[in-house]
């Protein structure tokens, strides 16, 4: 087995401790750091996202593995130019106002994560003046609102709004989630996409941002 | 006079138990070490000073709780609470070992009952909710099943009120969007009541509020809580967590992390004003691992349930908890299941409050016809929780005697006499010979329990609201979106 394979391997098995001395091992042996990422441990990662959609995996263990990806991840920073390092997209993620429920976007923040894409969370109770803040400071290709009360989900449509407002709908993606939230009242609101769990949450931004 | 067996013990009910007091015991010390070593975040101003008064270690928002002040203040709160009907009749007195069921609220769809189709919910499904189960002998008291998705965000809370007291006279438990709506809520209440010395000494109202897990108490849930003592309205004050996300995933370490949010609303309540009525316990839901959706109709719901209630049985305090509410998205037979487990449990346990009965698809989406077989669920769980009764007449020792060996018992007097108590009869559960059920239509339980719940919509109102506090009740919502389109 090659060392990449290996160290998809570890990750799968989220193998953190290993994930992290085969990397190092890896890098005094001169291997390509970009190369190590991208076939060694995203190539493992990539694998737990589909085992995890099928059911295969549990949540617990896509966390391991996620960790087991980023300890690699953080030796192999410093050796790469910021530009250089591969990222899935950049997305702004909160629960918004009036909302304290956060364990669902929790979880949509860390799947994602692990399937390389930048998040900056900016928590609960978000207003929409924040949230164009943050757009305005970190220009994400998305947003990603989450409501779980019928009351608050009506933020989702004015934070939209403020966006249009302040002229930068057009260059950031709307995604939204959470218990009341559907595909209809997605449309109805005109965000970009709505997924119903974390898996096709990161499915999602993946096929909007692409 | 009647000769009595010696070294006797009759047991009435059967005593399920599911673990020891010891254990129980152990759990508790545990909790107390958690408050004491961890401590929890208060983001109430008010609560936050009463606690550093009483001799907490207070850092910023975080404080640690003495012991002594945990068991001076379990002391403290009432073994029992009373709760009323709206007509201020005691019905519904908390005590140890007695269970009452209820529903939960604010489910975001519902299975519409004309259509069949699943929908967003409103405020007619609050009313036609309450009327049904105002209808059903074993709702003891109601919550407002569905969200009334329909009316102003601001006040939808009040509304929801609104239709619970105008369509069942039944004892009920609210939730409130922060403590402006609560008020608003307590002074509907005391226009209900007649007033609030009524409502003060015959409340028919409780909060549900919540601490959020890990161990964080918000400004809005302690706020509510408190404006609810000032009127002596009891309070639920109980976290709703998923085990492996917001509590350890161990069912022990759920149990002990739920209890010291528990035990800390226990103190916040007994320093705001000693006796206040305060009851414990919580939703103790694991997080589906393969999913992320919360367990509600899972064993260790259940699991769980059974010894928090034994703890609130060791503290001497009510205990809210859930049964009845299950994962499945329709009234199916992992529904039966899930919800026939939980509510038999919960009725062995002697557990108080149970609430969330007839919630599918884990808490999101309401369907009458499900309400109404949990009707027949609790009834059957209730018969078996009156256990068997053993003395001579049911030994029937001298009717076998009389009726001998080959004869039959069923026209026997003993027969007639008990049948009625001796064997379960439910008008929903199917037990006919499949002849007859085809011949009367081949119809499911299902089937069943959707034409009585047509049957209750449409034949069925509660017990008239007074027009002119109907009225009140209209002015005080109008009033507070009136406040809060001003802020
Ligand atoms: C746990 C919980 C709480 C906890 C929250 C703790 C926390 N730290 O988050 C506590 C106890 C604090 C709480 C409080 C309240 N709750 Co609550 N709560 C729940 C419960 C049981 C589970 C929610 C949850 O975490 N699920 C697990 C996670 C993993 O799933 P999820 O949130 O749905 O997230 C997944 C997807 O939706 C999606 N997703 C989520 N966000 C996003 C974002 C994006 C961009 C995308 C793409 C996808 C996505 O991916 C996630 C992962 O797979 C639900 C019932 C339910 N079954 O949903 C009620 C529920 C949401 N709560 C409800 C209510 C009414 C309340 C209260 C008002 C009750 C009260 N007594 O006051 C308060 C409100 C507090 C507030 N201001 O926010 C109602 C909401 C009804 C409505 N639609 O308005 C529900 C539906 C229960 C009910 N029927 O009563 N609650």
């Amino acid at each position: 087995m090659s060392d990449f394979t290996s160290l998809a391997e570890l990750v799968i098995n989220g193998n953190y401790n290993g994930a992290k001395d085969l990397t190092q091992k890896m890098i005094d042996n001169g291997n390509d750091p970009l190369e190590i990422i991208n076939q060694g441990l995203m190539a493992g990662m990539n694998v737990v996202g589909v085992r995890f959609k099928a059911g295969d995996m549990y949540v617990p263990e896509v966390m391991m593995s996620a960790k087991a990806m980023s300890t690699g991840i953080e030796l192999l920073k410093p050796l790469i130019a910021d530009k250089d390092m591969p990222t899935a997209g950049k997305v702004v993620i909160g629960t918004v106002k009036g909302d304290l429920h956060d364990i669902g976007k929790k979880l949509v923040v860390m799947m994602m994560e692990s399937a390389g894409f930048e998040i900056i969370d900016l928590g609960v109770d978000i207003d929409p003046a924040a949230f164009v803040k943050a757009v305005k400071e970190h220009s994400p290709q998305a947003i990603g609102l989450s409501a779980l009360l019928t009351t608050t989900m009506l933020s989702m449509k004015d934070t939209i709004e403020a966006l249009k407002e302040e002229g930068l709908r057009d260059s950031v993606k709307v995604v939204i989630g959470g218990a009341p939230i559907s595909q209809s009242f997605a449309d109805e609101i005109g965000a970009d996409g709505y997924a119903a769990d974390a898996a096709s949450a990161t499915e999602l931004c993946r096929r909007i941002i692409a | 006079m009647r000769k009595i067996r010696s070294n006797s013990i009759e047991q009435t009910t059967p005593l399920l138990r599911w673990v020891s007091e010891g254990q129980i015991e152990e759990i508790h010390f545990a909790t107390l070490e958690v408050l004491e070593r961890t401590g929890v975040k208060v983001d109430h101003p008010e609560a936050l000073q009463l606690l550093k008064d009483a001799g907490c270690i207070v850092n910023e928002n975080r404080v640690r709780i003495p012991s002594w002040l945990v068991e001076e203040c379990l002391r403290l709160a009432p073994r029992k609470i009373v709760v009323a009907n709206r007509k201020g009749q005691r019905v519904m007195p908390l005590e140890k070992n007695r269970t009452y069921f209820g529903t939960g609220s604010d489910l975001p769809y519902t299975i519409d009952l004309e259509t069949g189709k699943r929908r967003r919910s409103g405020k007619r499904d609050v009313e036609l909710a309450c009327r049904v189960m105002d209808y059903l002998p074993n709702y003891d008291f109601v919550m407002s099943y569905a969200i009334a998705a329909d009316t102003s965000p601001k006040v939808s809370d009040l509304h929801q009120l609104e239709a619970m007291v105008t369509n069942t006279t039944k004892p009920m438990i609210v939730t409130a969007h922060d403590e402006i709506n609560m008020r608003a809520q307590l002074e509907m209440a005391a226009l209900v009541a007649g007033g609030k010395e009524e409502l003060r000494k015959n409340p028919f109202m409780i909060l549900y509020s919540e601490p959020i897990s890990p161990l964080v108490h918000t400004n809005d849930g302690v706020g509510k809580m408190f404006a609810c003592f000032e009127y002596g309205v009891p309070v639920v004050y109980t976290p709703g967590v998923l085990s492996g996300a917001t509590t350890p995933v161990t069912k022990a370490g759920t149990i002990v992390l739920m209890n010291a949010e528990a035990l800390a609303g226990v103190v916040m309540a007994q320093l705001k004003q000693k006796g206040a009525p305060i009851i414990i316990g919580g939703g103790a839901t694991p997080m589906d691992m393969k999913t992320t959706a919360t367990l509600y109709g899972s064993p260790e719901t259940m699991m769980n349930y059974a010894i928090m209630t034994q703890l609130s049985q060791f503290y001497g305090i009510p205990n809210f908890t859930e049964a009845g509410c299950v994962n499945s998205p329709i009234p199916d037979a992992q529904a039966g299941m899930e919800a026939g487990n939980g509510i038999l449990m919960a009725q062995l346990m002697g557990a108080n409050l149970v609430h969330d009965v007839g919630y599918l698809e884990g808490g999101k989406t309401g369907s009458l016809t499900f309400l109404t077989m949990c009707n027949d669920y609790m009834d059957n769980a209730r018969y078996m929780g009156r256990g068997t009764r053993i003395d001579e007449e049911t030994m029937a020792v001298d009717v076998i005697d009389e009726v001998g060996p080959g004869g039959n018992y069923v026209s026997h007097e003993h027969t007639f006499k008990h049948f009625r108590e001796e064997i379960w009869s439910s008008k929903q559960f199917n037990s006919s010979f499949w002849e007859i059920w085809e011949e009367q239509g081949s119809k499911s339980m299902e089937d069943k329990a959707e034409e009585l719940t047509k049957h209750i919509v449409a034949t069925h109102t509660s017990e008239l609201l007074d027009g002119a506090i109907r009225e009140g009740l209209n002015e005080i919502i109008a009033e507070t979106e009136k406040v809060k389109s001003n802020k």
